[in-house]
């Protein structure tokens, strides 16, 4: 709870920041393409300005910091003894901390999704596409889905804390780096193969297409996958407690 | 039936044998010792015993259940003190004893509240601060406070002063009269001398005797 609040109040004055600059923008791109798209370009804003970075890397620290205290933190430093020397499974024990994983990762989002909306509401009614922007933000629960799961994995799977901050850190940051620099274009956008963020297209999203939906698919795939396995593993896993 | 029993429990960790072919057999009612020097694998056993580990070899029963198939349901009569003291740093003592109550189901805190008050325990700071002999009694009262039937104790006495040392031994005994069966691993061999019937001897992973305390002049003997 308290990384939500101190996430989302840090979240709320970038929020304002990144709308207030909108409004000095706005001119300009009301002659650009004139006052049938604006619409589309508040929308269009915010998928660049915080779903291009703001939105993929603080959820990010978020659930890396969770992910790992959530299972590793109790490994690592010996109270997973207590826990487990009580009449819960295994299993339980770890399917409640994957379900409060999950669900952190949904209130975070719908929080921010929903002062999104509240603040463009009251800046500019009725220019933000509510139903694409909504696809946007189901789209970024399902890549953070995904990611967790694959820090949740490494959270029940390593030695030691240590390594646990390593492998749930690096390969993400790495991920991000690999997708800046096939955004970059050229001879590089072939890496974009490479990364989990090429299945977050907010572009496509938006415009609601088909292989959206499947990009959607492969994410809760790849997360339900990861969970799974860091719930087996965990369950079956020697502890030395 | 044995209430532990242990079967030629063999761990390896890479080409490491941390216990080699152990054999236990622990009735109802008894208190069993499990001398030996640090790193001859005691802790290893009990990790065993409370499903932590997965055998290489062998299996642990407590109450005719196997320790790694039904650890959870083991769990509602067994109570059990880590040997290494660790806590959720952020709870107080109190927090941290209701929290473990609550999942184990217990609502009826005044067994918590009796032993806390028997180890002269105040709990109401946070686990953080405490001492190491302060900590150590918290984990008791969590070994104790559902009134199990078997206790597994990973050297409980590692930490408290002399003072609480007698007093534990003394609570021993008491469990004793009650019929509790109690596996306690240490390297004392005076607490183990003035509370078990019956000891083991580990030394590099393999049991080196098992006697029984009156014959414990033979086991000083072996020891050293």
């Amino acid at each position: 709870m308290l990384y939500i609040i101190s996430i989302v109040y840090m979240y709320n004055p970038e929020m304002s920041n990144t709308l207030n600059k909108l409004t000095e923008t706005m001119p300009e791109l009301m002659s650009a393409f004139g006052m049938s798209n604006i619409g589309n370009s508040l929308i269009e804003f915010l998928s660049t300005y915080l779903y291009g970075f703001l939105l993929l890397v603080l959820p990010l620290v978020f659930i890396i910091m969770l992910a790992n205290k959530l299972m590793m933190g109790y490994i690592d430093n010996g109270s997973m003894a207590y826990l487990i020397a009580t009449p819960n499974t295994r299993f339980k024990i770890v399917f409640t901390q994957a379900f409060f994983l999950v669900a952190s990762i949904f209130i975070l989002l719908t929080v921010t999704t929903l002062i999104a909306i509240l603040f463009s509401g009251i800046l500019f009614p009725n220019e933000l596409d509510l139903s694409a922007f909504l696809t946007l933000n189901i789209g970024l629960f399902f890549l953070h889905f995904a990611i967790s799961g694959y820090c949740f994995l490494v959270s029940c799977s390593s030695k030691d804390l240590r390594t646990s901050y390593a492998y749930s850190t690096g390969i993400p940051i790495l991920f991000y780096l690999i997708q800046a620099l096939s955004n970059m274009g050229g001879s590089l956008e072939k890496l974009k193969y490479f990364t989990i963020y090429s299945l977050f297209a907010p572009e496509k999203l938006m415009a609601q297409n088909s292989s959206s939906i499947w990009m959607l698919g492969a994410l809760f795939v790849i997360g339900l996958l990861c969970y799974m396995l860091a719930i087996h593993v965990f369950v079956k896993r020697d502890l030395h407690l | 039936m044995a209430m532990i029993e242990v079967n030629n429990l063999t761990k390896k960790f890479g080409d490491f044998y941390s216990v080699q072919n152990v054999d236990l057999q622990i009735e109802k009612g008894e208190v069993f010792g499990f001398l030996g020097p640090n790193g001859a694998g005691k802790s290893t056993t009990i990790r065993h015993l409370m499903g932590f580990l997965q055998p290489t070899q062998g299996q642990c029963f407590i109450n005719g259940l196997d320790c790694r198939q039904s650890t959870a349901e083991i769990q509602k009569f067994v109570g059990y003190l880590p040997g290494e003291i660790a806590f959720i740093d952020k709870m107080t003592g109190q927090q941290f004893i209701k929290f473990i109550a609550q999942m184990r189901g217990l609502n009826d805190l005044t067994r918590a509240h009796e032993l806390m008050q028997y180890f002269e325990l105040n709990a109401t700071g946070l686990i953080k601060k405490m001492s190491k002999g302060m900590k150590q009694k918290v984990g008791l009262i969590c070994a104790f406070m559902h009134n199990p039937e078997i206790v597994i104790l990973d050297e409980p006495t590692s930490g408290l002063d002399p003072l609480i040392q007698t007093k534990f031994i003394d609570y021993i005994l008491a469990e004793k009269e009650k019929g509790t069966t109690i596996f306690m691993s240490s390297h004392m061999i005076e607490e183990i001398e003035k509370t078990c019937d019956r000891v083991a001897i580990l030394n590099a992973g393999k049991i080196v005797a098992t006697e029984a305390i009156a014959d414990s002049r033979c086991i000083n003997a072996l020891y050293h």
